[in-house]
């Protein structure tokens, strides 16, 4: 069972970009609640304490969201941050119930050291960072393990390779999880002659120019047309 | 160095780059990243630069992703040309940066020296930067 953190929220009436700017300037971040057999409902958080909260929860993290004398088992769904100064913006949680079985992509942890990267000097190469699983909220896992140690150069390891208990991995199980790729070779520096330059410079136009064509039309005219005033 | 292997037009006018990055600005591919803080146009030399650096910094070890591409030509006129008589000769590529964008990624190599060596790539861009890490999933 994935451990559970406790935040505290408060309802909030007023909705829409103004609002949602004033909270974030007094410290706090607008959110959202959602979930089977409720109307969403909006909600306000202090920022502090959410950031504590992100910093250790993932997309797998059961929260306790005390809402209004209520605690609600939530699962965040979506946390939107500015581009650049990477703060949280807006957060939705999704209200889970006991008997009901969810959909949420579990982080997958890499366990062990490859023996393609300790002894051939490959570098672990990680394809998938997360599967999808269809799972009860009890035994909703923090993160799923896959053992690397024995993975050579060139060597992977696929969804089929995990194991959840209790659970149904969604994905395909083809999906490769991870791969020992071969240690990179410098390339020696190639002299570029001008003339290769100038070709990389000019790449080849997917449209032809339609000069020719444009020319013979012009040409053709005053001899069809002239006949034509004549008469 | 980076450039198309074909293009629709030749030329391309200079265009406006405002606002932020709605699309590439989280660590996709690897674990940790450099970001851009300001708008500019990073040359394909810049990004050749700054790829040899990362990769000379990481020796052999580590994985390097470049998720900007160059796609857009700039021209220029010949030396002591008279102004007029149509557009330049297309001279260089560039790529179209916005703030937020996240331009290299790296993986594979410990965060000490994932840092030291984006910090070395980064001394080869024209623009801001700040390092980046892959969120928590």
């Amino acid at each position: 069972m994935a451990q559970t953190n406790v935040l505290v929220a408060e309802k909030r009436t007023e909705t829409g970009k103004g609002i949602a700017r004033a909270l974030r300037r007094g410290g706090e971040v607008p959110a959202v609640i959602y979930g089977h057999g409720r109307e969403p409902e909006a909600l306000k958080i202090s920022r502090a304490e959410l950031d504590r909260i992100l910093a250790a929860a993932g997309a797998s993290t059961v929260i306790e969201l005390k809402l209004g004398g209520k605690k609600l088992k939530t699962l965040i769904r979506e946390v939107q941050r500015h581009p650049t100064r990477l703060d949280v913006l807006h957060v939705d949680f999704l209200e889970i119930h006991a008997g009901e079985k969810l959909t949420v992509r579990a982080p997958i942890r890499l366990v062990g050291s490859p023996e393609g990267v300790r002894n051939q000097g490959g570098v672990l190469d990680q394809v998938l960072r997360d599967v999808e699983i269809r799972v009860l909220p009890r035994h909703l896992p923090e993160s799923v393990e896959l053992d690397v140690t024995d993975l050579t150069v060139g060597h992977s390891l696929h969804v089929s390779d995990i194991e959840i208990p209790n659970a149904e991995i969604l994905d395909d199980p083809e999906s490769t999880v991870c791969t020992v790729v071969p240690p990179r070779v410098e390339v020696e520096p190639v002299v570029v002659l001008e003339e290769e330059e100038e070709e990389a410079l000019e790449p080849e136009l997917i449209r032809k120019p339609r000069v020719e064509e444009e020319e013979e039309a012009a040409e053709a005219e005053p001899e069809s047309g002239s006949p034509e005033q004549e008469g | 160095m980076l450039a198309p292997k074909r293009v629709k037009y030749r030329k391309q006018m200079k265009g406006r780059n405002r606002g932020k990055a709605t699309k590439g600005n989280t660590v996709a591919f690897g674990k940790y990243g450099l970001m851009s803080l300001e708008a500019g146009w990073i040359s394909n030399r810049q990004i050749e630069a700054a790829r040899v650096a990362l990769t000379r910094t990481m020796k052999r070890g580590g994985k390097v992703w470049i998720r900007i591409f160059p796609d857009k030509p700039l021209t220029k006129k010949p030396a002591e040309t008279r102004m007029g008589k149509g557009k330049g000769n297309p001279e260089h590529w560039v790529a179209v940066v916005k703030p937020g964008r996240v331009m290299f990624e790296v993986e594979g190599v410990a965060e000490q020296l994932a840092r030291r060596a984006l910090q070395l790539a980064a001394a080869k861009l024209s623009v801001k930067t700040r390092f980046v890490m892959r969120e928590a999933s």
